[in-house]
């Protein structure tokens, strides 16, 4: 028998292999027919699923509405698309964008985590509107314009040198840095630094009792999802060429909680089905009428009001009791139930 | 000497006033919000998009031929039950789903989106300009200022002061502050706690629909008018104390000072982070803002 | 030294109302010192004191010869303390195991916190051992919110003694339970003095008789006597302030 936590987290990952099963078999017809459009998209929304694994972690894991996550992402973003005009190199802008996000977030979390609940909702969404706006109005920063004519870049990748304008291998690619960041924050969850973040989402006032410090274990999910955001928007300059403020808006930010509620709070896996479904989605309504925010407000609703758990979360139970069988099928290292 | 005379009357005075008139017209779309906020619980954050339905709702009744004057009145009454079916139907469902705070705020979040888009499928997403129904400029210490900013201002002290009047000495009031502070109690005492929060809601709505009619010659009527009021809208409610209607009005006249006086000095760019700074340094010192919750004195 | 902890004058005031006022007492290693008194005496409230969830106003907590007065509940815990709480304090989405395997991560060094759960052996065995102890065997993997009553406050005091801790704090650890139930709770307690010093609040006058070694009596915040049970039930200042009105 194996903790419903780590059953419930294998559950994401079986999820999570889906999607990676789907969006390959996705790449390998895109490629056939030489798609660059769609490819284009689905990197997007790939990218924008590191945004919304960021808000999980926050809202799903420890309890926390953040309403300004797009702040990191546009960091992560602006910091990245700087560095490559500069020197366009992949591995020094992924480096500049993580320590700028990491210390935007210290900063940040310093202001954020002097308050709960509301308040914290209110804060961050304060807090990234304040940027964008400063970012708007920058001159040196390309202002409403943004920062345009980022060039592509040739990423090495040891054995092979990708090229950020190659479609088909920057979507691997980031495929690949998905998988990376769900990785570490389905391990890190999953250790006993994990345990006390969810431990925070359902009984905060408890955990000063288990000997930990709930400011500081609530900082480092929060910076651990700056973090996230930030090296998912990283990537965004390289597969667009520009930045813009709108990055940083907050219908940014709020368009990766949709992503979240609708694929599933609290799944990891949910946020980027989330995002992949809302993305294309988008693009899918686009096509035959300007007015999506309509349509994307109502199923958005329609998910509060009807399917709070979101997709991943509605179907989950059924992996988890599959998982369970199995586990329990597996044969015993030790007795532990002979007593009945 | 004589400059700095010059300097206080046509410099800095006539940016107070301004900074004043901005600040009624925060406080008016923040009275609404605290008053959801205190009573309800809930972070309406479509309280934005009422705000541009009622400015688009009196565009449209002019069209018709209603005068200005009987919209600032007709405009709130047709907001009330806008209110209460969107109390009734939408949010009073997900009160009692996990963390009411989060599950209401998105749900108002959604109903923004879809009610923005609708302004802009009605009216479409060009931006209006509603005739001014005090034309003109009144001399005030040798200085022009628009008329309509002095009626505004003036009307503006009004609301408030009503508001403020039947929240905190009315019996209608004291039932909803009852129904605020304990919800059992107040039902146990024959309070009607569902039509409480209908009511509250509703009027909430009405308010900010009322600052829709109200700002409309000022500030031009465009489907996303409310994202640019609802940030200032916000830290007037957190620094004034969430749900507090005295607090409000102090934290808006406050902070849209310091808006007007700082960008005297220093680019209007950087006027929002210090607002914001302010924001940030009352909720380090006094989270509970400068006064406290409606119904918990 | 016998002497595990001192609580030397601790004070706190609320508006005017002195809720603990000067109250000082010694809990002697591996003995059950209770605290009684009418509601509203300030039992909780010294209880909150010591444990940090408050800070005192005035006065000193000293446990181990270490003054940790007006230190975080994170900080006491490190110190050797852990309480329970009067009205049930769990993390009730969760199973009994996940329960317990929180309490007991803080056996395993700090460093090792980013390590998988599975190379945490001294918390595992230490849950395995409580489970055994308290007879969760059956429901380990039960969500806590599904327990009966008396099992939540049992588990309250398992989740203590997760951390092995030297003083253990159980406030009201039988409220709310049945009489077999609160009688098998009055054992348990009993056989945790072995490895912990007992620091207890309880309203069941029979229990603190027949389980206490040290018995403190407070009085609308005041300490009004302190002894052996038979002493202080003897006291005639605590007959007519307790026991008098039942």
């Amino acid at each position: 028998m194996h903790d419903r936590l780590d059953i419930s987290m294998r559950a994401n990952h079986v999820f999570f292999w889906i999607l990676v099963i789907v969006a390959l078999v996705f790449a390998a017809f895109a490629s056939f027919s030489g798609d660059v459009f769609y490819l284009r998209l689905a990197t997007e929304a790939l990218i924008l699923g590191g945004l919304a694994l960021s808000i999980d972690i926050l809202l799903g894991f420890t309890g926390l509405l953040s309403l300004g996550q797009a702040l990191y992402f546009g960091i992560g973003a602006y910091v990245s698309a700087l560095v490559l005009r500069e020197e366009p190199s992949f591995w020094l802008a992924m480096g500049a964008a993580g320590v700028s996000v990491l210390l935007a977030g210290i900063a940040g979390g310093l202001i954020a985590n002097r308050v709960r609940g509301v308040y914290f909702a209110l804060i961050t969404f304060g807090m990234a509107q304040v940027v964008a706006k400063v970012v708007y109005n920058s001159r040196e920063l390309g202002a409403s314009d943004g920062l345009i004519g980022i060039p592509v870049i040739e990423i090495p990748l040891g054995l092979i040198t990708l090229s950020a304008g190659d479609p088909l291998g920057f979507f691997l690619l980031t495929l690949v840095i998905i998988a990376l960041l769900y990785s570490v924050s389905a391990y890190l969850l999953g250790t006993p630094f994990g345990r006390i973040i969810i431990a925070l989402k359902a009984n905060e006032k408890r955990v000063p009792y288990l000997g930990y410090s709930t400011w500081a274990a609530r900082m480092a999910a929060y910076v651990l999802a700056a973090v996230i955001a930030g090296l998912a928007g990283a990537l965004y300059p390289m597969l667009r060429g520009f930045v813009s403020p709108e990055l940083l808006f907050f219908a940014t930010s709020g368009d990766a909680l949709i992503m979240v509620i609708v694929g599933g709070a609290g799944t990891l896996a949910g946020a980027i089905w989330g995002a992949v479904i809302l993305t294309m989605l988008k693009s899918v309504i686009g096509s035959w009428t300007e007015h999506h925010l309509i349509v994307i407000g109502l199923i958005f609703m329609s998910a509060i009001l009807f399917m709070p758990k979101g997709i991943v979360g509605m179907l989950k139970p059924f992996v988890e009791r599959n998982l369970l069988r199995n586990s329990a099928r597996q044969p015993k290292p030790e007795p532990e139930r002979t007593a009945l | 000497m004589p400059d700095l005379i010059s300097y206080l009357q046509f410099v800095l005075a006539p940016q107070m006033l301004n900074g004043l008139a901005l600040g009624v017209s925060v406080i008016l779309v923040a009275l609404g919000l605290t008053i959801i906020f205190g009573l309800l619980d809930v972070i309406n954050m479509s309280h934005g998009e009422f705000y541009a339905v009622g400015a688009f709702g009196a565009l449209a009744l002019s069209a018709l031929g209603f005068n200005y004057w009987v919209l600032i009145a007709l405009v709130p009454i047709l907001m009330i039950p806008i209110g209460v079916l969107t109390e009734r139907f939408l949010i009073r469902r997900v009160y009692d789903g996990g963390d009411r705070h989060v599950s209401t705020l998105l749900l108002t979040f959604g109903l923004g989106m879809i009610a923005e888009d609708l302004l802009k499928i009605v009216f479409g997403p060009n931006t209006h300009r509603p005739e001014n129904p005090l034309p003109g400029a009144t001399e005030v210490l040798g200085v022009f200022i628009p008329t309509y900013r002095l009626f505004l201002i003036a009307i503006g002290a009004v609301v408030i002061v009503a508001v403020a009047l039947v929240v905190y000495r009315t019996r209608l009031g004291a039932m909803v502050r009852a129904a605020a502070f304990d919800r059992n109690m107040a039902a146990s005492l024959g309070v009607r706690v569902g039509w409480v929060y209908s009511g509250a809601f509703a009027f909430g709505v009405a308010l900010a629909g009322l600052a829709g009619v109200l700002l409309a010659p000022i500030y031009s009527v465009f489907p996303t008018m409310g994202h640019d009021f609802i940030l200032m809208a916000f830290t007037v409610v957190i620094v004034g104390g969430m749900g507090s209607i005295w607090g409000a009005v102090i934290a808006g006249v406050l902070l849209t000072q310091i808006q007007a006086i700082s960008s005297l000095v220093i680019s209007p760019v950087w006027a929002d982070p210090i607002v914001f700074g302010v924001m940030v340094l009352v909720l380090m010192f006094r989270p509970q803002g400068i006064f406290g919750r409606i119904g918990h004195a | 030294m016998t002497d595990i902890m001192q609580v030397e004058g601790l004070c706190i005031a609320f508006g005017g109302l002195k809720a603990v006022d000067g109250v000082s007492f010694t809990a002697e290693r591996n003995k059950i010192t209770t605290v009684i008194g009418p509601n509203g005496a300030g039992k909780t409230t010294l209880f909150n004191l010591i444990s940090g969830a408050l800070k005192p106003s005035g006065g000193r907590v000293i446990i181990k010869g270490k003054d940790v007065t007006g230190k975080g509940p994170a900080a006491l815990q490190e110190a050797g303390l852990a309480r329970s709480f009067q009205i049930t304090n769990l993390f009730f989405e969760m199973t009994v195991r996940e329960n317990l395997r929180l309490a007991a991560q803080r056996l395993e060094p700090v460093r090792q916190a980013l390590l998988p759960l599975r190379r945490h052996g001294r918390a595992a065995d230490k849950v395995t051992a409580l489970i055994e102890r308290f007879g969760f065997a059956e429901k380990a993997h039960e969500i806590v919110a599904a327990l009966s009553h008396g099992e939540q406050r049992r588990l309250e005091i398992a989740m203590c003694l997760a951390s092995e801790p030297q003083v253990l704090m159980l406030d009201e650890p039988t409220q709310g339970m049945s009489h077999g139930d609160t009688e098998d709770t009055a054992q348990l307690i009993r056989s945790l003095t072995d490895e912990v010093t007992i620091l207890l609040i309880e309203h069941d006058i029979g229990l603190v008789m027949s389980l206490s070694d040290h018995v403190v009596v407070m009085h609308q915040g005041r300490k009004l006597a302190e002894g052996i049970p038979a002493e202080v039930r003897a006291d005639s200042a605590v007959q007519a302030a307790y026991f008098g009105h039942g």
